[in-house]
């Protein structure tokens, strides 16, 4: 029987003596979202893994960093590196993530960081 | 007014609420017109996508890592090390792949370990020959 063959080396070529994320810096192209813009989480779908909490999902959120360059962490669970992409910490309103969360606390916020593609413009 | 999106995640929190693994209770393979999108969606949900599933307070304990804990976690960065997977990919094997039962079940180090041992098996590095003739010698020593 034949094996397949993994390349063990790629990612350590890369990454030696400068880091990751900093390995991918100038390979996610321009970002589509600056600092202070308003974004909606897209409700994509949920095939075998992503990091994108699904409590996310539809709601509004304000960029608050444009953070780093990576793959997303759906490619990268598969090893492959061929698509960075822009990484946003976002903020959002406890308000709009729980239907429950008390005014008396209508301030609180939570921050969490998501790749591009899950993002839209509002 | 919530928009469709947010009711929909927010029937999703509640029905995965109610997914724990079935020990006691019978269990069958449903017919297709048996699973709804939103029953779907719940039984693909990702393991480790935990927040905002309704449950009660844990006990919070302070506790020292045991040796096998320790030696599992080098295990796992050695194979990082040398390649054999990136740290996205032991994420998903540990807390995704082995699905809700086993990441719920099983000890955190546990996920680890057993994950680990998938890895070698599935890139073809180790057989299940190999690994189980291993387990059942050791577990011999001990009879």
């Amino acid at each position: 029987m034949s094996k397949p063959h993994y390349d063990r080396e790629h990612h350590v070529k890369k990454a030696t003596g400068i880091g990751d994320p900093q390995c991918f810096k100038g390979e996610a192209g321009p970002a589509k979202f600056k600092v202070g813009d308003k974004v909606r989480v897209k409700d994509l779908p949920d095939i075998f893994y992503n990091r994108t909490q699904v409590y996310t999902r539809g709601a509004p959120a304000t960029v608050a960093e444009l953070v780093y360059e990576s793959p997303p962490a759906e490619d990268e669970a598969w090893d492959n590196c061929d698509n960075p992409e822009w990484f946003y910490s976002l903020i959002f309103k406890q308000t709009d993530l729980w239907p429950d969360y008390s005014d008396t606390f209508a301030n609180d916020t939570l921050e969490t960081e998501l790749p591009e593609r899950w993002l839209e413009p509002m | 007014m919530p928009s469709p999106v947010r009711q929909k995640v927010m029937q999703h929190l509640n029905i995965v609420g109610l997914l724990q693994p079935a020990l006691h209770k019978e269990t069958h393979a449903p017919y297709p017109d048996e699973v709804d999108n939103a029953h779907y969606r719940a039984y693909t949900r990702m393991s480790h996508d935990v927040g905002g599933e309704p449950d009660v307070p844990i006990q919070w304990e302070e506790k020292e890592e045991e040796v096998w804990e320790h030696n599992t976690f080098v295990t796992c960065e050695v194979l990082a090390w040398r390649g054999v997977w990136n740290a996205e990919e032991r994420r998903r094997r540990q807390n995704v792949d082995v699905g809700q039962t086993q990441y719920l079940g099983l000890p955190y180090y546990g996920r680890w370990l057993l994950t680990a041992a998938r890895i070698l098996v599935d890139k073809q590095y180790v057989t299940i020959s190999e690994l189980s003739n291993k387990i059942d010698e050791v577990k011999k020593r001990y009879e």
